[in-house]
């Protein structure tokens, strides 16, 4: 490899961010030994996530925490009953939104939909739903497309916490006015309040929209494909994970896909692994693939 | 020696053309010779022919102008007449003469001719002189009489014959003549032809030699040519001529050409296969190892070196980024500067180097069995943009040919090109796949940014909530500080008297039980003596009477102990005194203890001891006795036939993880009371052990005690770190288990009391029973599809809807039965509602009052539709940001899309479904936190 010819413009950003800054060796031996710990300790492998991603998250834990090293980190991970589930919760990056990417939701719903008809029934996996709003999302989109009667929606997260969330189906009313805007930009058929109901903080999304989920625990990092399925949303789960790990979720992902099933990914998401090959950008603004 | 192969092609078509004149030349002079003799003889024969006729016509005119002459003399007499006789006279001989000249070879003729001469002659001497000489005389009879035979007739007529005769016999003869003539002529005609023909087939041979000879060789030529061409491009084919002539020079200076074309496909060739080599690749090192492994075998060289420019200014080198046929990495050196050694000397003055021969070079070239020294060794530069971006070196066995250094030239352009082109693609491609790590850092820093500050926001909208509160609190603290002040002093002072009463309590039932105790001793004592009866002086019924007595008296003791146990328990007062207990005793005091009463109910007793069971536990054992007593006489007490079993045994383990799993199921005994007693139905098994408890009003009717037995046995189980378990059929038995440890923990210990002090201080109600607590967590992690969802929560209906709270609500809506369900509906839960009945109307009222927090907007209305009046309402300087809910009728997609349009928040379709109307204003009337 060349990698620092004549025509090397200066170092790498990337390099420069933090590897400059005061993350020395000692603190990369300790982040090293806090996610061996998470490890051993439950099973909860982090050690191909993207390294940069996994020191902001500890310092922020240390920062709220007022822990001076890792080690000290490391020390209450060890000890502190419930400090290691803390720690998950800040690795588990929760953020998504209902409709998340409106623009997506009305590609799926003019593009993918129609492909989806001829099925009788219809798997589709949710891999890395958060606290689930992109799955009441596609919930509702598949009952306006009269296909969520035929349809299983499993919908997995390595948090715990996320997943007992999103089975509950209640989204804060605070967020609501721009999940509704959201809703109706996917293109959205019916009136969106015809959804949920309300108290004096939450929406409840009704029964007859979560009748076709399943949530449950998987972790993207360890855990392998558990059936076949006709679509597989990914959606900026792989941004955390460095290409070791993206490229085994790519086979992952491949593996669980039906032939001409649909592989959704985060739009800025990259598809760089060898199993590229095994798709063809069907949608490619909405970084949809279809398996070939 | 001139062999036909030695002649050129100009001698050849000069011979030939020469040959063919020769053969014209000789033809044209014979034909002209023999058609000059053919017109001589005519010439002659035709001068003659006329000459002879002309010589007869003049005799005979001769002979015919003599006799008319003689005649007219005779006639006349006059002289005159006698001239042409004189003339013919003289004329005719000399023209016999001539004639005859013409006929010396023929003796016919010539025998005509003397007759015709001695014809003439005797008419001259016997009629022409003898008549003239007459008349002279003037006999003119001897005329006349002459004329009476005329002789002379004869002999004219004899004449005229013999001329005419001669003149066909010679018309004959040239008859003869012209015959032979004509043959003549034909054959010359046909001599003619035949020399034609054969000047014609001289030709054709010498023609069709020559140009054999020609078109042979340039066939020859072109065949070779239309090969190459046909080959597409194999120029390896040469031009063979056997011939010495222009076509041998021709294909010679052809092969000259094709020996050059060849050298130059040669290169253009390679330099192609270098050039498609570079397509695809990129990776520089794979790019330069591919380029030696290519060009070494196609220049010979067995070893080559590929050097890579790096770096700049003092660092600018050469780096060796690929080897070809090296034997090991020490053995060529892996940098370069800029000027140092043949390679940087090489980068430094951009011009190749080339050594035939080189003395001790340092790089062998390394075969399985031995190593040998290279011949020659080049070193070329690789130009880019007239810049050296890298050295390439070679050596070889034997030495480079001028090819080699051409095609290395001609590569070296490309090359340099290529080089430039696959860094660039391999920087393009880093950069790319940095700028995409980066934008999907970017995405994660951002996702991790806004999951902060979407805590941020949660911890400020608590923070403001709690600031909220607190100030409202503060408010009401304020205000109330007074009142709390005064209650504080009220609540002191009792908060004093209750400590004073809960003492009083304790010291009354203290003191109670024992001022109880000792009445109730002389009573107990007393009512003994009497039912004893030892001086017989009570009758049996008075005995009966003191036994009773006696027994009550009892009862109220073991109440009193019990209310004083129990009150101590609750005070958290209770000492216990732990020693080692031996096992096997404890039966035996029970033994003593119950055996009387078993006796006395017609029960039996029975005791079973497992053989493995410890020797000595370490345990409070008066409590233990307490216990179990109170277990027995409870057994006793309600158990009327069959038997009562004190059961000792191990503890099963699963029964002591499910009943005290803070313990270790290890190390447990078990004492069981098994009764075959009425029994406890199931609903009321967990009763039991509360206070004040008994099955059922009844039992204590019929049974009596105060049920605060059990309570106080399962307090002590529980501070002695066991626990009470029961099991029961009702009218079948029971089976009352107490589980104690082998030995009591002391920090165990600390935390039941610690645990016993606090629940005694908790009101009333509250779970006093540790185990109660630790309810086993369920493990969820692989969950049904529904049953995880069929609990999940609902809204709670809380009647202050704090949303809807003091908010105002603006109603744009023309149907009056609407307006009044809608305006009910909405004042119930406490909003503020103003009506407009159309559009104009809502303009109108903005105007003047725009404080709304929310407008409902009917879409059909008169005046002025919704459409345009949410136009106009997101145009208001004090509207613009006050959510607009359509109010629209039957969900039209199209009517949807232009309420959005226009600039409505949501909509909601008619009839409307007040809950979903409430749902969607609150989340319309809810403050948004916004990424």
């Amino acid at each position: 490899m060349v990698d620092d010819g004549v025509l090397r413009h200066g170092g790498s950003l990337r390099d420069m961010d933090e590897e400059a800054s005061d993350y020395g060796e000692i603190e990369e031996l300790e982040l090293d030994l806090l996610l061996e710990a998470m490890y051993r300790l439950r099973g909860f492998d982090f050690r191909n996530y993207l390294r940069s991603s996994l020191r902001r998250r500890v310092r922020h834990r240390m920062n709220l925490e007022k822990l001076p090293t890792i080690s000290a980190l490391l020390g209450k991970v060890l000890h502190e009953e419930g400090f290691l589930e803390k720690l998950l919760e800040d690795f588990s990056i929760k953020v998504t939104e209902m409709f998340r990417d409106p623009e997506f939701f009305l590609s799926f719903r003019q593009k993918v939909v129609p492909h989806l008809k001829a099925h009788d029934e219809l798997r589709i996996w949710h891999a890395g739903c958060a606290t689930g709003e992109e799955v009441y999302s596609m919930a509702i989109l598949l009952q306006e497309e009269g296909l969520l009667e035929r349809s299983i929606i499993y919908a997995t997260d390595m948090s715990k916490s996320a997943i007992e969330q999103a089975k509950q189906g209640k989204f804060p009313l605070k967020r609501m006015q721009a999940y509704t805007r959201n809703y109706l930009q996917a293109g959205g058929t019916r009136e969106f309040s015809a959804y949920y109901k309300t108290d004096h903080s939450y929406a409840f999304f009704q029964p007859e929209i979560k009748g076709h989920m399943m949530f449950a625990e998987h972790n993207l990092a360890t855990d392998g494909s558990f059936n076949e399925f006709h679509v597989i949303l990914c959606r900026n789960v792989l941004i955390y994970f460095d290409p070791e790990l993206q490229s085994r979720v790519h086979r992952v992902l491949t593996e669980s896909l039906a032939p001409n099933g649909f592989l959704a990914l985060g739009g800025k998401e990259s598809f760089l692994s060898p199993y590229k090959a095994k798709f063809a950008e069907y949608a490619p603004e909405e970084r949809i693939f279809r398996k070939l | 020696m001139l062999t036909p192969r030695n002649i050129s092609i100009r001698f050849k078509i000069a011979v030939g053309y020469i040959l063919i004149i020769c053969c014209l030349g000789a033809a044209v002079v014979i034909v002209s010779e023999r058609i000059q003799s053919l017109q001589n003889e005519i010439e002659t024969i035709t001068s003659r022919d006329m000459e002879i006729h002309n010589l007869i016509t003049s005799i005979r005119y001769n002979v015919i102008s003599m006799e008319t002459s003689q005649r007219g003399y005779l006639l006349t007499g006059d002289e005159n007449y006698l001239k042409p006789y004189t003339e013919s006279k003289a004329e005719w001989e000399d023209n016999l003469n001539r004639l005859s000249g013409y006929f010396n070879d023929d003796v016919d003729k010539r025998r005509d001719l003397d007759n015709i001469r001695a014809t003439i002659q005797h008419w001259i001497e016997t009629s022409g002189e003898p008549t003239i000489a007459l008349k002279r005389e003037n006999q003119t009879e001897a005329i006349i009489d002459y004329y009476k035979t005329d002789s002379g007739k004869e002999d004219v007529d004899q004449l005229r014959d013999q001329l005419e005769q001669l003149r066909l016999k010679h018309l004959d003869t040239n008859r003869i003549y012209i015959g032979e003539l004509e043959k003549r002529n034909e054959l010359l005609t046909l001599s003619l032809i035949g020399i034609l023909i054969a000047v014609a087939v001289v030709s054709f041979f010498i023609v069709a030699y020559v140009s054999n000879a020609i078109v042979r060789t340039i066939r020859q030529v072109s065949s070779t040519i239309n090969e190459i061409a046909d080959s597409r491009g194999d120029l390896t084919k040469r031009i063979k001529v056997n011939s010495k002539d222009e076509i041998r020079d021709l294909a010679d200076a052809t092969n000259v050409l094709l020996e050059s074309l060849e050298s130059q496909s040669w290169v253009q060739t390679h330099v192609a296969d270098v050039a498609t080599m570079n397509h695809g690749v990129n990776d520089l090192k794979e790019l330069a190892s591919s380029f030696l492994s290519k060009v070494a075998p196609m220049i010979g060289a067995s070893y080559g070196v590929f050097y890579y420019r790096r770096g700049a200014g003092e660092q600018l080198r050469l780096d060796k980024v690929a080897a070809y046929a090296s034997s090991g990495d020490e053995q060529a050196k892996s940098s370069f500067r800029f000027g140092e050694g043949l390679v940087g000397q090489c980068a430094q003055d951009k011009r190749p180097f080339l050594l035939n021969q080189p003395e001790q070079y340092k790089a062998s070239i390394t075969t399985g069995l031995t190593e040998l020294q290279p011949r020659s060794v080049l070193v070329i530069p690789v130009e880019f943009e007239s810049k050296v971006i890298a050295v390439i070196e070679f050596a070889s066995l034997d030495p480079f040919l001028a090819q080699h250094l051409k095609l290395l030239e001609s590569i070296e352009e490309h090359f340099g090109v290529a080089i430039d082109n696959v860094a660039g693609r391999m920087e393009v491609e880093r950069l790319l796949g940095e700028s995409q790590a980066m934008t999907e850092e970017l995405q994660a820093q951002t996702e991790e940014l806004q999951a902060q500050s979407e805590e941020l926001q949660m911890q400020q909208e608590e923070m403001r909530m709690t600031t909220e509160h607190l100030e409202e609190q503060n408010l009401y603290a304020e205000q109330k500080t007074k009142e709390l002040e005064q209650a504080k002093a009220e609540l002191e002072d009792y908060a004093e008297k209750l400590r004073q009463s809960a003492q009083y309590k304790t010291n009354f039932l203290a003191n109670m039980s024992h001022e109880l105790r000792t009445p109730l001793n002389s009573i107990l004592i007393l009512s003994q003596m009497l039912y004893e009866n030892d001086s017989k002086s009570l009758t049996p019924e008075e005995e009966g009477y003191a036994r009773v007595i006696h027994s009550s008296g009892n009862d109220l003791l073991t109440l009193i102990d019990d209310i004083l146990d129990l009150s101590k328990i609750e005070a958290g007062k209770i000492d216990l005194v732990v020693d080692e207990v031996n096992v096997s005793e404890v039966p035996e005091m029970l033994k003593l203890s119950f055996d009387p009463v078993a006796d006395k109910k017609g029960l039996s007793f029975l005791i079973e001891q497992q053989s493995e069971l410890p020797q000595i536990i370490r345990t409070d054992g008066q409590r233990l006795q307490q216990i179990l007593k109170n277990l027995l006489s409870n057994a006793f007490k309600f158990t009327e036939s069959g038997t009562v079993t004190l059961k000792l045994h191990l503890a099963d383990p699963s029964i002591i993880e499910e009943r005290m799993p803070d313990a270790q199921a290890e190390g447990f005994i078990a004492f069981s009371v098994i009764d075959t007693g009425i029994g406890i139905p199931k609903d009321k098994q967990d009763l039991i052990f509360d206070a004040f408890q008994q099955v059922d009003g009844n039992t204590n009717r019929i049974y009596g005690g105060t049920g605060l037995g059990l309570s106080i046995c399962s307090e002590f189980a529980h501070l002695l770190g066991g626990c009470i378990v029961v099991d029961s059929e009702l009218h079948k038995g029971s089976t009352f288990t107490l589980y104690l440890p082998y030995e009591i923990n002391e920090a165990q210990l600390e935390l039941n009391q610690a645990l016993l002090e606090v629940a005694a201080a908790a009101p009333i109600g509250a779970p006093s029973r540790p185990s109660e607590h630790a309810v086993p967590v369920a493990d969820v992690s692989v969950p049904e599809p529904d049953s995880s969802i069929s609990n999940a929560e609902e809204p709670e209906s809380s009647d202050e809807d704090s949303a809807f709270q003091n908010k105002r609500v603006l109603l744009v809506e023309d149907d009056a039965r609407n307006v009044f369900a809608i305006v009910r509906a909405l004042e119930t839960k406490g909003l503020e509602v103003t009506v407009a009945r159309n559009g104009q109307e809502c303009l109108e009222i903005v105007d003047t009052d725009s404080s709304y927090d929310l407008v409902l907007m009917d879409i059909m209305m008169p005046v002025m539709d919704g459409f345009e009046t949410t136009k106009a309402l997101k145009k208001h300087p004090l509207m613009k940001n006050t959510p607009i809910i359509a109010l629209t009728a039957k969900a039209m997609k199209s009517d949807q899309e232009s309420c959005l349009a226009a600039g409505a928040s949501d909509y909601i379709s008619k009839p409307i479904q007040m809950e979903q109307l409430f749902s969607l204003m609150r989340v319309w009337l809810t403050k948004q936190v916004e990424h």
